[in-house]
């Protein structure tokens, strides 16, 4: 069964182009344009991984990651960020998300830690 | 039936029956509601062109998308034959084409790694680096701007002779839109775009310099090379960056400048060599700063005054004080500051104009109340 990922975004570019090669390896997208929209998705689907964004518009990254991580805590979660200030990639790992990747992002680079991420969730699952 | 040049005619003789003043009222009339006419038609025109042309910007980003992500990751995608029918049907315009390098330019912000090379690949291929390298030899400046942003974002080279005509271009934009080209494909010399311009640098530009070399990958300039400049603008850069990054070889050099003619390139030898605090030199900083105290201006003043504050003693205070006027209000304001710093708990500097002039402003102040 296809994994199923939560891209939150609100480049077009970015969503199209994430889109494109999550697609090509094998994963089923969905795609949330903000924050509000994603909450949405989250509470009708299950996901595998969510792969957000930091500045979405209506609610921030910040208040998605720690919203996910209260309700649906089991979820990964990877940061797509143009943010490279040391004390934001410290604050999204506080948060609890599991990897951060700073834009401009190689997408070769994204498909194999969104694989990572995907295979160390499903380990730690089959280890519970 | 009556003809319409009958009609013409006779409504002509008629208006040269009116009186002179109705006659000119109703010419004038008649030319305000022309012009109005063609003024609206002219609004209508130029906003229906500019829906159009935001409808095909829409559609073609869209297109664009699309094509640059099948280029980029779908491998079944035809390349070779895609592109010749991509750049056939779609880019047919200028509009089409300045789209088409929007959307690169997001891509290329966006990804790197492989892909990178992938969209130079696309952006060649579309033809738009001979589309650019037309508008680098038009006069318009803004077209000349763009061009050189687009090939430095993509990292692409372009012959000299296209770009050195803009370093000293009499547009502010132009010529910084041609130093980060330089900069950003240099691979020994980013700076040496300053040898050869013949307006100073704006405080912009020195920035826009300052960041571009923050991702410039090959080795760091050595900055002293222009610190004899012809313009001070470039001097007082070139001695920011010495001290942003550590050249400490060259604080002999920021020394000697203490004393230079220009008090801008004192102020910033100054501000270089505070920032830099390097032990060894501390003392003959100070010394140089003290001696030349009492002839510097209000503004270096200050300065030597929060030198000693941030690296001085209260020696070096003491020192400076006698030549701090009453007038200098900034000045005291500043030297009690740093009397309060070397000594938390009271006042020490003493029989010197300041605390003179000090008390009997507090007298005077007294007998006012």
């Amino acid at each position: 069964m296809k994994k199923k990922i939560l891209v939150i975004e609100d480049n077009p570019m970015v969503v199209k182009s994430l889109e494109f090669k999550l697609l090509k390896e094998g994963y089923d997208v969905a795609i949330a344009m903000d924050g509000r929209s994603a909450m949405q998705q989250l509470e009708a689907t299950n996901f595998d991984l969510i792969l957000t964004d930091l500045m979405l518009p209506f609610i921030s990254g910040s208040q998605l990651i720690e919203h996910i991580k209260k309700n649906h805590p089991n979820i990964p979660i990877i940061v797509l960020s143009t943010a490279t200030q040391e004390d934001i990639i410290t604050d999204a790992f506080n948060m609890g998300v599991d990897d951060f990747i700073t834009k401009p992002f190689s997408p070769n680079e994204l498909a194999l830690r969104v694989k990572r991420s995907i295979g160390s969730f499903k380990n730690q699952l089959s280890h519970k | 039936m009556v003809s319409p040049i009958y009609l013409k005619m006779n409504l002509a003789s008629d208006i040269h029956e009116l009186p002179p003043i109705l006659e000119i009222n109703l010419v004038l009339t008649i030319v305000f509601f022309v012009f109005t006419l063609l003024l609206i038609s002219l609004i209508l025109y130029l906003r229906v062109h500019k829906n159009i042309a935001n409808r095909r910007k829409e559609k073609l980003d869209l297109l664009l998308i699309d094509f640059i992500n099948n280029y980029l990751f779908n491998e079944e995608f035809n390349k070779v034959k895609e592109m010749a029918v991509f750049k056939k049907r779609q880019l047919k315009t200028s509009l089409d084409k300045r789209v088409a390098i929007s959307q690169i330019l997001v891509f290329a912000e966006n990804l790197k790694g492989e892909s990178s090379a992938v969209i130079q690949e696309i952006f060649l291929g579309l033809g738009l680096y001979h589309f650019l390298i037309s508008d680098l030899k038009k006069n318009a400046w803004f077209k000349k701007a763009k061009a050189l942003f687009v090939f430095y974002q993509l990292n692409i080279k372009i012959p000299m002779s296209l770009v050195e005509p803009s370093i000293n271009s009499s547009r502010n934009e132009l010529r910084q839109q041609a130093f980060l080209y330089l900069l950003h494909s240099s691979t020994e010399n980013p700076l040496g775009f300053l040898d050869k311009i013949n307006t100073p640098l704006t405080l912009w530009e020195q920035i826009y310099i300052k960041n571009a070399l923050k991702s410039y990958k090959g080795n760091t300039p050595d900055f002293s090379r222009w610190i004899d400049h012809k313009f001070p603008s470039v001097a007082i850069f070139c001695m920011k960056m010495i001290a942003d990054y550590d050249q400490f070889e060259h604080i002999p050099l920021l020394l000697k400048l203490l004393n230079h003619e220009n008090p801008e390139i004192r102020q910033q030898a100054i501000l270089s060599l505070r920032d830099m605090e390097i032990s060894e030199t501390l003392e003959v900083l100070l010394e140089v700063l003290i001696d030349n105290f009492p002839n510097e201006n209000i503004v270096l003043k200050q300065e030597i005054l929060k030198t000693i504050g941030k690296i001085g003693l209260e020696k070096h205070l003491q020192a400076v004080a006698p030549f701090i006027n009453k007038e200098d209000g900034i000045l005291k304001v500043e030297l009690q500051r740093l009397d309060r710093y070397f000594n938390p708990k009271s006042s020490k500097i003493e029989n010197t104009n300041y605390t003179n002039n000090l008390q009997s402003d507090t007298i005077n102040m007294s007998h006012g109340t």
